[in-house]
């Protein structure tokens, strides 16, 4: 579970954790909201755990899947989460930026996938779950790194699911509307009206919105649902 | 791990990680595994995942991506040869 300090990833695994999976928490810096959240699940009766991990670093990541294989020989479920905004027009976007959203959302989840596919592939089970977004459909202005990146998991999702369906791994995204969560705090007034316009539920999504979708997914019952995005939006028109 | 151990506990796991419908004895040491070739045992790209699955399984070696693969599992000697390399 990346990026799980706040917002939907931390939803996301205490939504997992209460349907009885060890949750790994990982952080790249927020590492109190990490340790909260796992305190929260551990609250709940779960079990759970931070631990830093930087997607962008893959020495991080093959430290965290040395450590988990031999503790608890791999994981069965895989939800890439971990994504920065680095919004801006992009006639005028520094290299940095295009770069760590990429690097971010789109290397960290091939780096952290290809770490933990294998075992997936040999216990003949597994679950990946790439968090994508409303970004990837919507086309808005100021953000092509992050729309280049959530649409490109779309694709991945795609593939990956061809090639791992033999093994009983299923592979699915889900692509989020505008969730209240500190990753759209930068939104002005008008830009929230001229949003809920747009989306018939009327409201801004809510992380718990999101994890119950994802929950099902890393379920038996899913067993047969590969290769797909979901976009979990309010019903967004645009 | 001595040549005579090795190979036919090479072919006999390739029979069984994919479930070939053939005697484990009957692979020629050098026949090609892989595409069309005569004699070989046409496996594809989907088998050479499983091979990779169960070296790792068989013989706690790791085959780090494909450019390694397609070399270590050319043939059973080869596949041999890689995994004693590596063993040692």
């Amino acid at each position: 579970m990346t990026g799980a300090s706040r917002g939907i990833g931390r939803a996301i695994g205490e939504r997992l954790a209460a349907d009885g999976y060890h949750v790994v928490l990982t952080y790249r810096a927020d590492a109190a909201g990490a340790e909260e959240a796992a305190g929260a699940i551990r609250a709940a009766g779960g079990t759970g755990e931070a631990v830093k991990c930087d997607v962008t670093s893959a020495a991080d990541i093959a430290a965290l899947a040395d450590r988990l294989d031999k503790e608890r020989e791999g994981i069965d479920v895989l939800v890439n989460n971990a994504a920065v905004l680095k919004n801006g027009l992009f006639a005028l976007m520094p290299d940095a930026n295009w770069s760590l959203v990429m690097e971010t959302a789109l290397g960290g989840t091939y780096r952290m996938t290809k770490a933990f596919v294998r075992g997936m592939l040999r216990r003949r089970w597994g679950r990946i779950v790439n968090v994508s977004s409303l970004a990837a459909f919507s086309g808005a202005a100021g953000q092509t790194n992050y729309a280049a990146a959530k649409g490109a998991l779309v694709a991945f999702t795609k593939s990956l699911a061809a090639e791992v369906g033999p093994f009983g791994v299923t592979v699915n995204a889900v692509a989020p509307g505008f969730v209240e969560t500190e990753m759209i705090s930068f939104l002005g007034k008008e830009a929230r009206e001229d949003f809920l316009k747009r989306v018939p539920v009327q409201r801004f999504g809510r992380p718990e919105d999101i994890a119950p979708f994802v929950s099902f997914l890393c379920t038996e019952g899913a067993a047969y649902l590969t290769g797909q995005t979901v976009r979990v939006d309010g019903g967004f028109v645009g | 791990m001595s040549s005579e151990d090795l190979k036919p506990r090479v072919k006999e796991l390739i029979v069984r990680q994919l479930k070939l419908d053939v005697d484990p004895a009957s692979i020629k040491d050098d026949a090609p595994l892989f595409g069309d070739a005569d004699g070989g045992l046409g496996l594809d790209s989907i088998d050479a995942l499983e091979l990779v699955l169960g070296v790792e399984k068989e013989f706690g070696i790791k085959v780090q991506d494909e450019e390694v693969g397609v070399k270590a599992f050319a043939s059973v000697d080869a596949l041999c040869d890689f995994i004693r390399a590596k063993a040692a």
